[in-house]
């Protein structure tokens, strides 16, 4: 406990730290690329967990990271990382997460 | 690498004791941010807090912290400014905590204008103690203490606290880091009292029994009743009665400082100069 994850785990755009997560689906909701999704995890309180499903679509807007109380979520700096463009596919997926109740398209609705 | 939040904080007290999607996080967040943009030594800045949710605020920064009385943020920081003129003050409160408890040394201190910043974090109720009426709650909503409808009529905080006479007074909510991380900076940087709201959300104690049971539709309704100052001067007064402007209300560089006019005092007592008199203020009355 304690430490955060602030170093990129290896040419990620994005990345999380489960153990600061407390799965308030807030970043799900900022990303405007679809690039989030929550999945179930039996030990959460919740029963959530933030996980990244498409990190090549993310284009490095940061909002998730800023909107995030709970320091767990990171974007690369965009002099390490080339970051994609919004395409209408990531827009599209954003908008079938947010319907989904910010659950990952990969997850069966409960 | 994304930002090094660690040289701020204290890592022993992580994760925060906030709840999941609690707006103090991301004013907590931004906070740091702003001190790393404007490059001031940890060391430099003094923190106060009160008691309430935002009172754990000074346990996580890892600057010189002070976790005071409940309400009394304002004058414990007079005293470490007068006495350190030359360090950053800084108090964060909540709605409670500034304008209930502590609303008498909030308006005393932006009457005075002495050089701290005040980071008010408005979320409408009492959270810490579990949902009672505090003075910005909205008329009709349910709270532990009215449970038939809040009655009470509310504060506006930032007109209060441009009629007491601080000399920096801005509104942000948490909807939009960004723009709360340059306000920050520019309520940091002014010279005087400088009172910054922060319109936050706590959808466990308020939120739940009032039609907003996640963080998100709590964050939307504040959405929805906060409008750019730009747009909102445009706005005929009735469509302005439900909205709040955001954005810097009142930035007044002139205004004399408290600690300045203090170290006259002091010259006063050394010998360096004659007693104060009422040649020395263009305001008279």
């Amino acid at each position: 406990m304690g430490t955060f994850k602030t170093k990129n785990p290896g040419n990620q755009p994005v990345w999380v730290n489960t153990n600061n997560c407390k799965a308030c689906d807030i970043c799900v909701s900022v990303c405007p690329a679809g690039v989030l999704g929550m999945v179930y995890e039996p030990t959460s309180t919740l029963g959530a967990m933030i996980s990244i499903q498409h990190p090549e679509a993310c284009i490095g807007c940061m909002e998730c990271e800023l909107a995030c109380p709970d320091f767990a979520i990171y974007v690369a700096d965009k002099k390490e990382y080339k970051f994609a463009k919004l395409v209408d596919e990531s827009k599209e997926r954003q908008a079938a997460v947010i319907v989904n109740n910010y659950m990952s398209l990969n997850e069966k609705r409960s | 690498m994304a930002f090094n939040y660690e040289n701020y904080l204290r890592l022993e007290k992580m994760p925060t004791l906030w709840c999941w999607g609690c707006g103090d996080g991301v004013i907590l967040k931004t906070f740091v941010r702003a001190i790393d943009s404007l490059g001031i030594n940890k060391d430099d800045i003094c923190l106060v807090s009160g008691i309430g949710c935002s009172g754990r605020f000074s346990s996580y920064v890892d600057f010189n912290t002070v976790h005071t009385t409940h309400g009394r943020t304002i004058a414990f920081a007079t005293g470490i400014k007068l006495a350190n003129p030359t360090k950053h003050v800084i108090c964060v409160a909540g709605d409670g905590d500034a304008l209930a408890i502590g609303g008498n040394h909030t308006i005393h201190g932006c009457r005075r204008n002495i050089d701290i910043t005040f980071i008010i974090i408005n979320n409408f109720i009492y959270g810490l103690t579990n949902s009672q009426t505090s003075p910005t709650t909205p008329q009709g909503m349910w709270t532990v203490s009215q449970q038939a409808g809040n009655i009470d009529p509310t504060f506006n905080t930032c007109n209060l606290a441009i009629a007491s006479g601080a000399s920096f007074v801005a509104r942000e909510t948490v909807n939009d880091p960004k723009k709360l991380e340059k306000a920050m900076v520019k309520a940091l940087e002014h010279k005087g009292f400088s009172l910054l709201e922060v319109l936050s959300n706590c959808h466990i104690n308020l939120g739940r029994k009032n039609k907003m049971n996640s963080a998100i539709e709590n964050l939307n309704w504040i959405d929805s009743i906060t409008v750019s100052k730009k747009k909102y001067d445009t706005m005929t007064q009735e469509e302005q009665t439900n909205l709040l402007p955001t954005g810097i209300l009142k930035q007044d560089t002139e205004a004399a400082e408290y600690c300045d006019m203090y170290a006259e005092v002091i010259k006063v007592h050394q010998g360096k100069r004659k007693t104060i008199t009422q040649d020395d203020f263009k305001k008279k009355i």
